[in-house]
């Protein structure tokens, strides 16, 4: 178990620059994700803190050890890899044990530790038999074997899951995080799923175009995004956005087009112009608010999530259970004032506390 | 077209093919059974009567070259063939991974060497090698033909390498191995058929090799290709024991491309990446 700390790290390549002056802190048996776009750095700041890619300025400390000069092995990292990079002609048995046989460790106690981290990853059954020979979440699974058994101080993962269908890629998941309580080695995760991130992570590190935009709990990155761009990212469905104005109407209110919103009555409207961002289980629909037409119904199961739109805006609302609306339908639309988020226009970052 | 005349002739084209490149090998086969006074009446005998071993018993016969030439072809192209694998390997997995400074330059050097016909080399050549003392020697022939297999070597290793996925050794790093291992461990072995191909080429061409051969050749390390020539006299040409030998000499090649075929047709990275 492990510290990891990124300070100012900077990557170009050529004239351009991945990624820009990052700082990181990774706590002991922290698991943290880095999420974004793709292009926007995440996997090449991984890729810097394995060793497999040189840092252009800025420091690594593992441990408070600072390792910029030293090889992924040094480093004492374990790496999962996005398209697994099973060794082809070994069994995973080989595969598993790999890392070990070059540390030419006694044949008994690595048939012995493969063993155990093939039992704890259901693999038993499948040790002699080849990468190819193994269905996507089984060679998944070596793939974390060969991490595992090294018993590093960081595992870093990237992407892992990408290549898993929608079903398999849940169930992984869970086992992923279990692991992780298990044997809680600091973990450093990639993905462009926000709702992977949500779920797996203590620490979410959003980036954009090689910068970072927030790093926080999923609960602060979801509940109070730091940027339009976070807000945005995070979030199904995606958070609605409005560029309006404020008006005093005998109470300060948010008019996007023909639609009103109070505000909370303790807010006073800032000095700049400003967006509003409302997450779709703060609007209700009913007979209160302003008026819509139902645009769209879309049920996903457990809630309909029903888009209203009026002559200058639209919202998407979470509707518990079956909703029974029909497009075109005439109804009224509520917000809920104390969960807006306000966005400064010009510098997209949020204002309310 | 209709696709009933595309596959016509798409079938007349393979089977004229075949039929052109397979004529010569039956013909040699066919004249090499059969005693010379059949093959030069006219219209020649093809009696299947006349079928005899006699050329075989001929050529084989220790004083006529043939098996001393077969050994020497042996150990050149065998010699060849490795030393061009072990060090072209080695090369082209440098020039492929290691982004050294200038390796393109290098790679360019290394295809041009290959842009001169041989004759153009052969006079200097034959002077260095008499100078040096390695003229009718196994080890100055495999030198020269090391001179012209391990680029090609390098070229076809050299693409293979690169197609071999990084993620493979970047895991392979992670998991503790020094480049050397990684080369050893997993490039090595996921190598193996196109390595295998690679030599049986260079096998195949230094076992073919006639011009720098016969140059550069006396007594000593005269090879297969210079033996089978030499039926060929100043006053006449004893036609089935040159064919007989041209037909022992084509087995081991013959044999070689046969498994080469096997290995080429596995597939070899399948299962390594997810994509």
């Amino acid at each position: 178990m492990a510290t990891l700390e990124l300070v100012n790290i900077t990557k170009k390549f050529g004239d351009f620059t991945a990624v820009e002056n990052i700082n990181l802190r990774v706590e002991e048996g922290e698991f943290v994700t880095l999420l974004g776009p793709s292009g926007c750095g995440k996997s090449t700041i991984l890729n810097m803190i394995a060793g497999l890619e040189e840092v252009t300025s800025g420091e690594i400390y593992i441990n408070g050890k600072q390792v910029n000069r030293l090889s992924p092995f040094e480093r004492d990292v374990a790496m999962v890899f996005q398209n697994y990079a099973l060794y082809p002609h070994m069994t995973v048995e080989e595969n598993i044990g790999f890392s070990l046989q070059l540390r030419k460790r006694p044949k008994n106690e690595i048939q012995a530790k493969v063993r155990k981290v093939a039992a704890m990853l259901e693999l038993e059954r499948f040790q002699h038999r080849l990468p190819r020979e193994l269905s996507g979440g089984q060679q998944q699974r070596v793939a974390i074997g060969r991490a595992v058994i090294r018993e590093p101080s960081i595992f870093l993962f990237d992407e892992p899951f990408s290549n898993l269908d929608a079903a398999l890629r849940i169930k992984t998941r869970g086992e992923i995080k279990e692991l992780h309580q298990r044997l809680g080695v600091t973990s450093v995760f990639v993905t462009h799923d926000q709702e992977e991130a949500l779920s797996l992570s203590d620490r979410i590190a959003v980036l954009r175009m090689g910068q970072l935009e927030q790093y926080g709990s999923p609960e602060e990155i979801y509940s109070k995004p730091a940027t339009k761009y976070v807000a945005r990212f995070i979030g199904t469905p995606q958070m609605d956005m409005f560029a309006g104005e404020f008006v005093n109407d005998g109470g300060l209110y948010y008019q996007v087009g023909s639609a009103k919103v109070a505000v909370s009555d303790t807010l006073q409207a800032p000095g700049v112009s400003v967006d509003i961002g409302v997450r779709a289980e703060f609007v209700t629909l009913g007979a209160k608010g302003f008026d819509a037409t139902v645009r769209l119904v879309q049920p996903v199961g457990p809630f309909t999530y029903v888009t209203v739109a009026w002559d200058d805006g639209s919202v998407t609302a979470r509707v518990n259970g079956v909703s029974r609306l029909k497009p075109k339908e005439n109804i009224k639309v509520e917000i809920n004032p104390k969960e807006l988020l306000f966005f400064d226009r010009a510098t997209e970052k949020r204002l309310n506390p | 077209m209709p696709r009933y005349l595309t596959r016509f002739f798409i079938r007349f084209g393979l089977a004229t093919f075949t039929l052109l490149s397979l004529g010569p090998v039956i013909w040699s086969v066919v004249t090499s059974l059969l005693p010379l006074s059949a093959l030069t009446s006219r219209p020649p005998d093809l009696n299947p009567l006349n079928i005899t071993l006699e050329n075989y018993s001929l050529v084989l016969d220790s004083s006529r070259g043939l098996f001393s030439g077969l050994i020497n072809s042996f150990i050149i192209a065998t010699f060849t063939s490795a030393v061009g694998l072990v060090v072209g390997s080695m090369a082209a997995y440098a020039l492929a991974r290691l982004n050294l400074p200038g390796s393109n330059k290098l790679l360019l050097m290394i295809l041009a060497t290959q842009m001169f016909p041989g004759i153009v080399i052969a006079i200097p050549l034959f002077l260095v090698m008499s100078r040096t003392h390695l003229v009718d020697t196994h080890f100055g022939l495999i030198a020269v033909y090391l001179s012209f297999i391990l680029p090609i070597v390098i070229w076809i290793l050299k693409g293979f390498f690169e197609s071999v996925p990084m993620e493979l050794e970047r895991a392979a790093a992670v998991d503790g191995a020094s480049p050397i291992q990684t080369f050893r461990y997993i490039v090595l072995p996921i190598s193996l058929p196109p390595l295998f191909a690679t030599g049986v080429f260079a096998f195949i061409e230094a076992w073919n090799e006639f011009f720098f051969a016969i140059i550069l050749t006396r007594i000593n390390v005269k090879t297969a290709s210079i033996a089978i020539a030499e039926f060929s006299g100043q006053y006449q040409t004893l036609y089935g024991q040159m064919l007989a030998s041209a037909v022992l000499a084509s087995v081991p090649v013959v044999a070689l491309a046969i498994i080469f075929r096997r290995f080429i047709l596995e597939g070899f990275v399948e299962g390594a990446i997810k994509a």
